[in-house]
Order: structure tokens, then C-alpha cells, then sequence
């Protein structure tokens, strides 16, 4: 007899997510990211080999296209996936390998504060020159 | 007050796929999920079928799917869930077998993967002596009823139907950790594997489900940690 049996991904987006599901699906999430950014960062860096025969241009080129406005923005989410990665993968080391697992939720806030304050903290980091620059053409 | 019960219907040898049905109960807060479920079976719809036998939260027997997370159908009261709709499905990530009974053979094939027992080599003289500090290493693994709320609600075995599963992983370290067995070896090496204990990626499902509050996700952090001592 065949008994009915849900797929994976059905019962993935239907079962109720807590706080230590929301840090591994995050976590997953940042983790694909980040391998796609490293692809793109080693094309993006093959491209500079040209400035062997240019004399510079393509290096200047790419630099100008990197510190765009959009540019800056990407920049500052792929910091906020490299934080998320790092702080949750300190989190899972403290619980796999020391008392973690009886505070893992106490690990998740502390993981979410930390990296919201040092994500605005770049944030001021990367814009503020712009911002300045922007405010002192005004007034 | 009124609650609405939305209640999964499946039945093997006749649908091809689940559907849902309704029913509409006068409640007291106070009343458990299993009474609702005892009166829609007794006086609206015969054919309900699920699992119930000590109805005390020991047998383990009831273990549903309300609003989303695993639970014990006799634990948990109407004013627990704070909703007038309740969603009941059977636990996830198991073939359904009829309404909210599932096919459990899968998850004791796994338990028993584990040596779920205590093994002892040479008859005891009198007793098998445990001092309260040894016994207290187990005091919470050995609280575990079998309800399967854990194994089904952990996204691992959702997407590797192979992993052992929690309540086989908690089993092992009720056993690996008792001074009274002569061989935890035997039970370590059982989820020494890719599909064993380092499947678990400390996603907390199985903790919020377990009906005992037992802290399964630890045990299974210890599991690791006796594994890598092992490898030093």
C-alpha cells in the first residue's frame, strides 16, 4: 500500500519557524551568498591582469565602477552576510563544543544585536564620505 | 468560547492525496487538543482516526502536528494555543497512514540502529551500582517517551530521510553516558557517521517540540564532543 508522504520543501515553508530556525535558515542563506560573491570577486579580480598591458586604465575603470553609490550599497550587504556567517558560526562552535545548546536562544539575540550595531556601524563607515562630500556641495 | 478545528483527512486505501475538513466545537479553555479531538470522533465523525492510549503524556502515542509545531495532543490545553482556528496535521517528514496516524516503522528501524540498551557483559554480583553524580549525567535523556515529535520536526531529516534522527541520537547518549554499560563505544560508533550525529545542525527544532523539555540538541552537542575527544 502507498501511504501520502509531503515533500521536504512543503513541510519546510509550513512547520513553524523558531529562533534557532530562522539562524540556520540565515545561515544558509549568507553561506550560498557568500560562495556566489567568491566567483565574482575571482572574476572581477581577472579582470585587473589586464592593467599588465593598459598601463592602469582597467584597474581605474573597475575602482570608478566599485565606488558607485550601488556599488557601496552591495558592498555594505555582502559585509552584513560575511557578519551574519562569522557571528552565527561562532554561536554553533559554542554550542557544538561548549554549554551553548542551554542558551542557544540568549546566542541568537546577542548574535542579532551585535551584528545589527556593527552593521550600522559600517554602514557610517562606507557613506559618511559620501554623505559629507554630498552636504558640503549643498551648503 | 467556539473554536474551529481544520483537521487533515487522509485515507490510504481510498484518496490520493490529503484533504481538509472543518469542524466547529463550544470549548472551555481549559479543555486539552485530545478531548476536542475524542468529541469530534464520538459525535461528528466516526472515521476520524489518530493515535491515543495512556492520554496522560507517558504512552507517547499521540504526538500531532497543531498550528505548525509538533506536540502531545494530551498535553497541550486550548488556552495554550491562544487561536480560534486550529490547524491539526500529522507529524511531518513520516508517511501518513490514515488522518493523523503516521507510519512510525522507519523511526524505531533508526532507534534501533543505536542499541537502545544497556549492554553488560558479565551478570551484576548484587546491584549494578551508580553513584548520584553518574546517574545525574542521564537524568534528563532517560525522561524520553518515544513520541517521534523530535525526529519528525528536525528540517535534517526532512531533507536527508537517511539521518538517524534526534530520539535515536538522545537514546545513544542515555546509553553511551551510563556508568553502568561496559561497551559505549558500541552505541558511539552506531552515529559515528555522516548520517548520524554529525547531521544535526543545531536548528533547535526537536527542543521546542519535545514534549518533556529535554534539551536534545545538548545531548547531541555532548555526542560530538565525546567524538572528537575520542579522535585526540
Amino acid at each position: 500500500m502507498n501511504f501520502y508522504q509531503s515533500g521536504w520543501t512543503k513541510v519546510l515553508t509550513t512547520y513553524h519557524r523558531f529562533a534557532g530556525s530562522w539562524a540556520w535558515i540565515f545561515h544558509r542563506i549568507s553561506g550560498l551568498a557568500l560562495t556566489a560573491y567568491i566567483f565574482m570577486h575571482i572574476i572581477a579580480l581577472s579582470n585587473l591582469q589586464k592593467h599588465k598591458i593598459d598601463g592602469g586604465k582597467a584597474f581605474n575603470e573597475e575602482m570608478a565602477l566599485f565606488s558607485s553609490p550601488f556599488f557601496l550599497v552591495i558592498e555594505w550587504l555582502l559585509f552584513a552576510f560575511v557578519l551574519y556567517h562569522t557571528l552565527n558560526g561562532i554561536r554553533i562552535v559554542l554550542v557544538d563544543f561548549a554549554n551553548g545548546a542551554r542558551y542557544h536562544k540568549q546566542l541568537h539575540y546577542a548574535v542579532v544585536t551585535i551584528g545589527v550595531i556593527a552593521f550600522i556601524a559600517m554602514g557610517y563607515v562606507i557613506f559618511s564620505h559620501q554623505v559629507n562630500k554630498t552636504v558640503a556641495m549643498l551648503f | 468560547m467556539q473554536v474551529t478545528f481544520s483537521i487533515q483527512r487522509y485515507d490510504s486505501s481510498k484518496d490520493k492525496k490529503p484533504y481538509r475538513q472543518e469542524f466547529k466545537l463550544d470549548v472551555e479553555p481549559t479543555d486539552r487538543i485530545l478531548d476536542c479531538l475524542d468529541r469530534i470522533k464520538w459525535d461528528f465523525e466516526g472515521s476520524l482516526t489518530y493515535r491515543r492510549s495512556c492520554s496522560h503524556g507517558i504512552c507517547g502515542s499521540d504526538a500531532i502536528n497543531i498550528n505548525g509545531k509538533n506536540m502531545l495532543a494530551c498535553q497541550v490545553l486550548i488556552q495554550d494555543i491562544k487561536k480560534k482556528r486550529i490547524k491539526i496535521d500529522p507529524i511531518p517528514g513520516m508517511p501518513i497512514i490514515k488522518d493523523l496516524v503516521v507510519d512510525t516503522t522507519d523511526f524505531f528501524a533508526k532507534y534501533e540502529v543505536v542499541k537502545p540498551y544497556l549492554i553488560a557483559k558479565n551478570p551484576p554480583p548484587k546491584e549494578r551500582f551508580q553513584s548520584v553524580a553518574d546517574r545525574a549525567l542521564i537524568d534528563e535523556a532517560v525522561n524520553c517517551i518515544l513520541c517521534g515529535a523530535c525526529t519528525s520536526s528536525c528540517p535534517s531529516m526532512w531533507g536527508n530521510p537517511n539521518y538517524l534522527g534526534p530520539a535515536a541520537m538522545l537514546k545513544a547518549y542515555r546509553f553511551a553516558f551510563d556508568s553502568r554499560d561496559e561497551a559505549p563505544a558500541e552505541h558511539l560508533e552506531a552515529i559515528d557517521t555522516s548520517d548520524g550525529v554529525w547531521r544535526c545542525h543545531t536548528i533547535f527544532n526537536c527542543v521546542e517540540a519535545c514534549p518533556k523539555e529535554i534539551n536534545l540538541t545538548w545531548h547531541i552537542s555532548q555526542l560530538k564532543k565525546k567524538m572528537v575527544e575520542r579522535e585526540l
